[in-house]
């Protein structure tokens, strides 16, 4: 199996790199929010001294970290599944003896964002010299406690978004609905804003969905924000979330490629 | 011999969404839609037996790729039951779909960006081939499409014959002991086509698989087919070798006539006249067989001809005769 990986990874690199000038801009292109999100909060923050106890630091660290945990976690795979579904060029991928999204979709978005990382290394690195931000909340403690944490965000991210691209099994075009799915991880994750600045309704919510795991969490363990109850919590929550998010997929692929080759695969 | 394929009263009905043209007829299918039944394939039975070539013919629409897509495993059917190597072929079981392969002269599995050499490797890993065995069988496959000179140009650079080798050699690395060929040779040329053609006979000799094949040249299945199913409407209508067929219908041929001045003939005089596809003038009668050489020698005395050729018909006009006689 590492070896299919492994030739898959070789083969999406290789693609990706005939297309470099794309991925740079596919990078560039998701600086944009956090970047715009953190220049609106330094500006209030530094003029009201801080805003909800939060300063103008904490909001740079949480910013510039969001755009490396972005990075890693946020879910891709649309752009690698919804057309296949779409135009039936899944069928191909179906006549292989192996799972095509475990293991096509999956290393394809794990392999664009590692060559995403070395567009955004220098960028992230300008980025820390133009607004010095103080990451000495960080520990290495802090550190080993978020991997897992991130792990857990990606593998429930990539699930989910797998699941609701596979919608198009029954809609066909499936960008509206993962319009949708996406404005929820803003609101829901703490994308648009750190989310203890959110509605207490929205926190409460927040509270039990897994989109706060995508961002929120990971951010806030790393920067060392978070009670150790709060962490254990998170640790359960991503657990749950897991087994949750590997059943809904289970079940919608099933339904799915069985719905594909009922109506002309 | 145990059959590789065995096919049951096979049948796929599909349910298609159909409306009125017009604005008003899109709103209200809006909230209301209606589908309509289309019966792809009806109760088809056949089995092929291993190392069987089997031409698969019939007009567009007539079932025969729905046909291949069951017996591949993509599509589920509505009826009947189906065995490919002892495999139902929608349970699409891993072993299963390691043992056959399904070529779509129209779709291409290959990645456009990269060298084929590439994708064979993929390959490699997918259907785990010992590095033995792949190096062995690409080298099989190198003798017999010449594949050397074009692995390592990025797919998207190459012909559409040089893409077909690739493509071919790309499903058949795993050594299937099934072949369902779509429409492998739609497309190329002439001297491409009789390429693939050498290819599959050889294929088969050596490998001893059975193949499936489903083309709209006469020639590839008059090259490699000796039994062929006919399908029209979903329904089998003739199982059997292409002598037989043959035998069936009349022999006839189409002479194809440009004539180099205007000419008020009448070319019912010489055979039932047929209309040409090509549009630049050239009109055919059709004759039989037995009678080309007589006629063809009367129309270039009595014709003012710029051009006359003899061709045999379409195959999907000698499977409509076939029905209609």
């Amino acid at each position: 199996m590492l070896q299919i990986y492994k030739r898959f990874w070789q083969v999406n690199w290789a693609e990706h790199w005939q297309y470099r000038a794309n991925l740079m801009m596919y990078v560039l292109y998701g600086l944009v929010s956090p970047v715009v999100y953190l220049a609106v909060w330094i500006t209030i923050a530094n003029s009201q001294g801080s805003v909800d106890g939060l300063t103008a630091n904490d909001f740079v660290t949480y910013y510039l970290t969001m755009l490396v945990i972005d990075q890693i976690i946020a879910d891709i795979s649309q752009y690698y599944l919804a057309d296949k579904i779409q135009d039936g060029t899944l069928s191909s991928d179906l006549l292989r003896p192996i799972h095509p999204v475990l293991t096509q979709t999956l290393i394809a978005t794990t392999a664009q964002k590692a060559l995403s990382f070395v567009a955004l290394a220098p960028v992230w690195m300008i980025l820390v010299l133009l607004f010095r931000p103080d990451f000495g909340a960080v520990t290495l403690t802090s550190f080993l406690l978020t991997l897992p944490v991130i792990l857990l965000g990606a593998a429930i991210a990539f699930l989910l978004g797998v699941s609701v691209t596979c919608l198009a099994f029954w809609t066909t075009r499936v960008n509206a609905i993962i319009d949708l799915y996406d404005a929820l991880i803003v609101l829901f994750s703490g994308q648009f804003v750190p989310l203890q600045l959110m509605p207490a309704a929205i926190q409460a919510v927040a509270r039990y969905l897994p989109f706060q795991l995508f961002r929120y969490a990971p951010i806030e363990t790393l920067l060392n924000h978070l009670s150790p109850a709060d962490l254990a919590r998170n640790y359960v929550l991503s657990a749950v979330w897991l087994a949750l998010a590997l059943f809904i997929f289970n079940r919608i692929w099933r339904a799915g490629v069985r719905r594909f080759s009922a109506v002309g695969a | 011999m145990k059959d590789d394929i065995l096919v049951e009263q096979l049948s796929k009905t599909f349910q298609v969404p159909e409306r009125e043209p017009g604005f008003g007829a899109a709103l209200r299918s809006f909230f209301h839609r209606k589908y309509r039944d289309v019966q792809a394939v009806q109760q088809v039975s056949f089995s092929i037996q291993p190392g069987e070539v089997v031409g698969f013919l019939g007009p567009n629409g007539a079932g025969k790729t729905t046909t291949l897509k069951m017996l591949s495993g993509l599509l589920h059917p509505t009826g009947g039951k189906a065995r490919v190597l002892n495999f139902t072929p929608w349970d699409r079981n891993p072993d299963f779909l390691k043992t056959m392969t399904l070529v779509m002269g129209q779709r291409s599995r290959l990645s456009w960006d990269i060298p084929a050499a590439d994708s064979f490797l993929l390959n490699q890993a997918i259907y785990r081939i010992p590095e033995a065995d792949f190096k062995h069988t690409l080298k099989e496959l190198d003798e017999l499409l010449e594949l050397t000179p074009i692995l390592r140009k990025p797919v998207r650079n190459l012909s559409l014959g040089e893409r077909m080798k690739c493509e071919l050699a790309a499903r058949l690395l795993h050594r299937p002991k099934v072949l369902f060929l779509d429409e492998p040779t739609i497309g190329l040329d002439i001297t491409a086509q009789a390429r693939i053609r050498s290819f599959l006979r050889e294929y088969n000799y050596r490998t001893g698989a059975s193949i499936l094949l489903t083309s709209h040249y006469m020639a590839d299945v008059t090259a490699l087919c000796e039994r062929v199913l006919i399908i029209d409407h979903g329904r089998l209508k003739y199982d059997g070798s292409l002598t037989e067929l043959s035998r069936r219908i009349a022999p006839f041929k189409l002479i194809g006539v440009t004539l180099g001045a205007p000419c008020p003939c009448d070319l019912g005089r010489y055979g039932t006249p047929v209309h040409g596809d090509d549009g630049d003038g050239k009109q055919f009668v059709q004759v039989k067989a037995s009678e080309v050489a007589a006629i063809t020698s009367r129309m270039l005395a009595d014709l003012p001809i710029h051009d006359l050729t003899i061709e045999d018909p379409p195959i999907e006009d000698v499977i409509e005769r076939a029905f209609q006689e």
